[in-house]
């Protein structure tokens, strides 16, 4: 048996990756420890009416500047077996590309009707939707020029399941020089929600985003 | 491995990606550092000897790594984790679930939690330890695992034996006295990267 598993690389022009980023191989886990490593995260999540509609701070209110976008997909293992009942968390910048968090200095115009914050649970078949407005891209290395793509920030977590990763849009003109982007190679086209038309016409569009989560972990203890 | 021969079958993973800078700090409103209390206002305790856990995340020119995103996930006194498969076992602890997250802000963190124990029905026990989960800005998802300096159960752990000895210290948490509670000290620096980097485990091959 081989003791490495993954080097972590780091992502070009990014300097936390290059701050934070292992310089060792990862470790490969025994077999006898594999199952201390799939944590059950504990089922407390309350969610709110209306948590799953960003494009407004709450029912009845007016919607936020931009777009608006619904996001639908389906969360899996490898196998296609739907990950039920877990917990999504969904963060991203306004229209303008400023994101409500209090360490954001960018300075960029706020929205008063914007959030961006939501969360929703995957159903029996492990399929969840969201509502948001389509977030702007905005500017991560002023000194070199380079831009983050717009990008949806979304965390799942539901028994031993779990994932945090961005969903981008194709054709993104700063796609290309996105330091994670660079690192997923070809493996990118899974990061993208794929457009559709809405029945709704109060949608500008939707985007479909299956997400597939990898590893033993999601159904650790169900295989055993 | 019984698990790599159904490779031809599998879907794609998505990409994990960086947690970003800006993961919403309300989000955690809910969770807990404190392991020793699932729910509020109720004088029922876990089983076992409470201690502290106080750590920090350091980046590679030794600076704190700010931001990041911290799970926590252990085995109670007994040496049982809370899984599907342990509901109905007899050592499982009605209140203690053994999970804890946290966002730091300045990359320091503080976990109350009891000494995890051993599972002595396991044909090769493992060591009292804490599994950490680190999500960060720059980095996808990376785990590790801490252990109780000194602990003579270490000598046999698996996972300690699987990496090189002059790593094994760097996972270890060391006695720090007592709290102002009285309560047993342990810190920890965990290094992400460069110099006496703390070593991480690939649970995604494995
Ligand atoms: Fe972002």
């Amino acid at each position: 048996m081989t003791r490495y598993g993954r080097q972590i690389e780091i992502g070009p022009t990014d300097n936390t990756s290059n701050e934070r980023t292992p310089r060792n191989r990862l470790h490969l886990i025994p077999e006898e420890a594999r199952a201390s490593f799939a944590p059950y995260a504990p089922y407390n999540y309350g969610i709110n009416p209306g948590e799953a509609d960003m494009t407004r701070l709450a029912p009845g209110r007016p919607r936020a500047e931009g777009d608006p976008i619904k996001v639908v997909g389906k969360v899996t293992d490898e196998f296609g077996r739907p990950i039920k009942n877990s917990l999504i968390e969904i963060w991203n910048a306004n229209k303008y590309g400023r994101y409500t968090h209090i360490e954001d200095h960018s300075g960029l115009a706020l929205d008063p009707n914007f959030l961006g914050i939501g969360r929703t649970l995957t159903d029996q078949n492990g399929n969840y939707e969201f509502w948001t407005i389509r977030p702007g891209a905005y500017l991560a290395r002023p000194d070199i020029n380079r831009w983050r793509p717009k990008h949806i920030h979304m965390s799942i977590r539901g028994g031993s399941s779990r994932m945090i990763t961005q969903m981008y849009f194709r054709g993104d003109p700063y796609n290309d020089t996105d330091p994670m982007r660079i690192l997923m190679g070809d493996n990118f086209d899974k990061n993208i929600g794929i457009e559709f038309e809405t029945p709704e016409d109060d949608f500008d569009c939707g985007y479909k985003f299956d997400i597939v989560i990898g590893g033993r972990n999601p159904t650790f203890f169900e295989d055993i | 491995m019984t698990h790599s021969k159904a490779k031809i079958n599998r879907l794609t993973p998505t990409n994990e990606d960086t947690l970003g800078p800006y993961y919403p700090i309300s989000l955690c409103d809910n969770d807990s550092m404190d392991m020793t209390k699932i729910r509020r206002g109720i004088i029922l305790e876990p089983r076992g000897e409470k201690i502290v856990i106080e750590g920090c995340i350091k980046d590679i020119n030794g600076n704190l790594a700010n931001g990041c995103l911290l799970e926590f996930w252990q085995a109670n006194a007994d040496g049982i984790y809370r899984t599907p498969l342990t509901e109905t076992h007899p050592k499982l602890d009605p209140w203690f679930n053994g999970y804890a997250r946290h966002r730091t802000k300045d990359g320091h963190f503080s976990l109350k939690t009891i000494r995890p124990g051993i599972n002595k029905g396991l044909e090769q026990p493992r060591a009292p330890n804490i599994t950490l989960t680190i999500f960060s800005d720059g980095i996808m998802r990376v785990v590790t695992q801490l252990f109780f300096d000194g602990d003579p159960t270490n000598e046999s752990d698996p996972l300690l034996l699987a990496i090189d000895e002059n790593l094994r210290g760097r996972l270890m948490m060391k006695f720090a006295g007592a709290t102002d509670d009285g309560l047993k000290k342990y810190t920890i620096d965990i290094i992400m990267a460069g110099d006496n980097e703390t070593p991480f485990f690939d649970d995604l091959l494995s």
